[in-house]
């Protein structure tokens, strides 16, 4: 066990509030830990030794940046969190839901957080249990049934210097209704973040979903995102990775019952020396769901991306239909990535293919474009851009769209192609 | 306008360009044919400057500038043009966007402004119309999806939009049924104004009937083996390659 898991048990365990029964029940699971080493196929290419070396603390009050950066042309109902406290509210609570701040939770909410509080998310998490633990914001959302929520809510980590931070979602979504949610993080700051989201649809419930990690230089994050699908509901996620230190974010979606599907998009953009680890798994519980998994990442001098998507298909799932491709294009020959898809299948009834390519530059798309007298280097651009923008233009929310385009353009041309 | 002198030309130390000779003055258009295998593709490979065809031997200007000694970009900039044979799908990249791009490089080139989004959207619209290409392919990315006959109008909107100085049309015809081709035939008929010089490439006397030519060569086994008028072509449709005798029997092999 590391120095610094024991402080986070340790702190864990002197934290008494309404939560105590949850952080109890996480610390005695971290007790029995072993802290990850690079011979764990979880942590492989990832060390945590910039981990290990932290003591804890949890971040109070900061003076740094406490807004979230503007999204053009989105009306959303936004919250930013620094330092494991809101610092900005922007619009109005949506009309049909309910949406309880973790420190504001009346006895009967509070209730509902314990009940749902780990309900989603697998126990094997480390970080995911350490969030359990210490834990001190959070939002709880409650989407009655049939309710369709046009608004989207935007929900904003801003890594602050002060310590650290563990940001907690809860969201149900019952049957029939509709939700769009907006799961952003950023800032540099030496810091250290756990970010994890847990989300239930019931029956015919349809979430979109984002996620972007956009921590760079000091600020360490291992997020999670977690939900589960029932009977016809339907997922789409759209998850953005920059590199930092440390950079980690897991996905798990486990279907729970028929017919639903899941659309995964996944981009990542890492400047020089960044680092960023993206872990996917699919539980196809149930028969007949269909997913659809797209990674695709940029990978600059130095660079590291780590990609494993992990489909497991039960025995019972049969007329599961789920595809997996992770794509890589490396600017450098210094550039690193590390992939794996990874397909599990006990059942015989299935339609299945996954893919993973790493490539350079495609010699003919760069002649053909030379030879209409673009140069060189705003041919590369547009190749290697081009590559990912397909899958930002797909992404169902306009404004996000263009702003996710405008800044991850202005991020690659400044990443040079060596 | 081009002057090719003894050119040669190799791919993967295949020989396949063996001393090719040609003269083009502004305004003609001339058209090449020969066998499969002739080296018909390779020769506007060759000017354009793909990697991988290396010349050996020989000299190709155009308007006084040494082809040769250019980067691919800048023999287009200079004003060559080649309309592919299989243009690339290049998905991801939109169609407008890359069109923008090369039209302003080459503006930049001429040390004219750039088109700002609206004036290149008139024009652009204006060449799509022409081609007779839906609006929303400006749209889509390049080349993607499109059929064959998209892509070979695609490429033709191209040259009405980069207005180079000489163009080499690689089998602008092939696969193209009598509309399709008429649709190409007259937008490169459009383009013809007494300056601008074409080479067309292709293997059917077809194509020579909407677009005239002044000369036509046939091109055997790396080298022009004939030279003649429009009727060269009417000859070849009658009688096919029979005529070149041992070099056409050797290319063939």
């Amino acid at each position: 066990m590391s120095q610094w898991l024991s402080e986070v048990i340790a702190e864990g365990q002197r934290q008494n509030d309404w939560l105590s029964g949850n952080r109890q029940q996480a610390t005695a699971a971290l007790a029995n830990v072993k802290w990850p080493v690079r011979r764990q196929e979880a942590w492989r290419f990832t060390p945590l030794v910039p981990v290990e070396k932290r003591t804890v603390s949890l971040a109070g009050p900061s003076e740094q940046q406490s807004t979230a950066p503007v999204i053009d042309g989105l009306e959303a109902y936004s919250l930013s969190f620094t330092g494991n406290q809101l610092s900005d509210e922007q619009g109005q609570v949506p009309e049909g839901l309910t949406f309880t701040l973790f420190s504001k939770a009346d006895e009967a909410q509070q209730a509902s957080i314990q009940a749902l509080l780990g309900q989603v998310k697998p126990s094997h998490h480390l970080f995911g249990q350490v969030n359990d633990a210490l834990l001190t914001e959070g939002v709880y959302i409650h989407v009655p049934a049939n309710t369709v929520i046009d608004t989207p809510i935007r929900l904003t980590q801003l890594a602050a210097s002060a310590g650290d931070q563990h940001l907690r979602v809860l969201v149900h979504i019952e049957a029939g209704a509709k939700v769009s949610v907006i799961e952003d993080g950023f800032g540099d700051a030496d810091s250290l973040n756990t970010f994890v989201s847990e989300y239930v649809l019931e029956a015919q419930a349809e979430l979109e979903h984002y996620r972007f990690a956009m921590y760079t230089q000091q600020a360490m994050h291992v997020g999670s995102c977690h939900f589960k699908v029932a009977e016809k509901a339907q997922l789409t996620s759209n998850i953005v990775g920059y590199g930092s230190v440390l950079s980690r974010l897991d996905v798990d979606v486990e279907y729970t019952g028929e017919f639903a599907n899941a659309n995964l998009n996944a981009i990542y953009l890492l400047a020089e020396g960044e680092l960023f680890d993206l872990h996917s798994t699919i539980e196809h519980a149930v028969p007949n769901c269909t997913t659809e998994e797209n990674a695709r990442g940029i990978v600059g001098d130095r660079a590291k991306a780590v990609f494993n998507g992990r489909i497991h298909i039960h025995r019972d799932a049969q007329k599961t239909l789920a595809e997996l491709n992770n794509r890589n294009l490396l600017l450098s020959r210094r550039a690193v990535v590390n992939t794996k898809p990874e397909l599990e299948i006990y059942a015989d009834d299935v339609r299945c293919a996954h893919g993973a390519t790493v490539a350079e530059i495609e010699e003919k798309a760069l002649y053909y474009l030379l030879t209409r007298g673009i140069s060189r280097s705003q041919a590369l651009i547009m190749l290697n851009f081009g590559f990912i923008q397909e899958l930002i233009t797909q992404i169902p929310n306009a404004a996000v769209s263009d702003w996710l385009l405008h800044r991850l353009r202005e991020r690659f041309v400044s990443m040079e192609v060596k | 306008m081009l002057s090719i002198n003894n050119l040669h030309a190799s791919v993967e130390e295949k020989q396949i360009i063996k001393g090719l000779n040609l003269e083009i003055k502004p305004g003609e258009v001339h058209a090449i044919m020969g066998p499969n295998g002739a080296g018909k593709s390779t020769l506007g490979y060759v000017l354009s400057g793909r990697d991988g065809y290396e010349v050996n031997d020989g000299s190709a200007t155009l308007n006084g500038k040494d082809l040769l000694e250019l980067e691919v970009e800048e023999r287009a900039r200079e004003g060559l043009f080649l309309a592919f044979q299989y243009p690339v799908e290049i998905p991801g990249v939109s169609n407008m966007e890359f069109l923008k791009e090369s039209v302003n490089a080459l503006r930049e080139h001429r040390g004219e402004e750039p088109l700002t989004a609206a004036e290149f959207l008139k024009k652009a619209k204006a060449a799509c119309k022409q081609v007779q290409l839906p609006l929303d392919f400006l749209k889509r990315g390049v080349n993607e999806g499109f059929s064959g006959g998209e892509k070979k109008r695609n490429e033709i909107m191209q040259m009405i939009l980069l207005e180079p100085s000489l163009c080499i049309l690689d089998e602008s015809d092939s696969g193209l049924d009598v509309d399709a081709l008429q649709v190409v035939a007259d937008g490169v008929n459009s383009q013809r104004d007494g300056e601008r010089s074409f080479i067309v490439v292709t293997h059917y006397q077809r194509l020579l009937d909407y677009i005239k030519p002044d000369f036509v060569h046939i091109l055997a086994d790396g080298k022009i083996v004939k030279s003649g008028d429009a009727s060269l072509a009417l000859e070849v449709e009658k009688s096919g390659y029979a005529f070149l005798g041992k070099a056409y029997e050797e290319s063939e092999a």
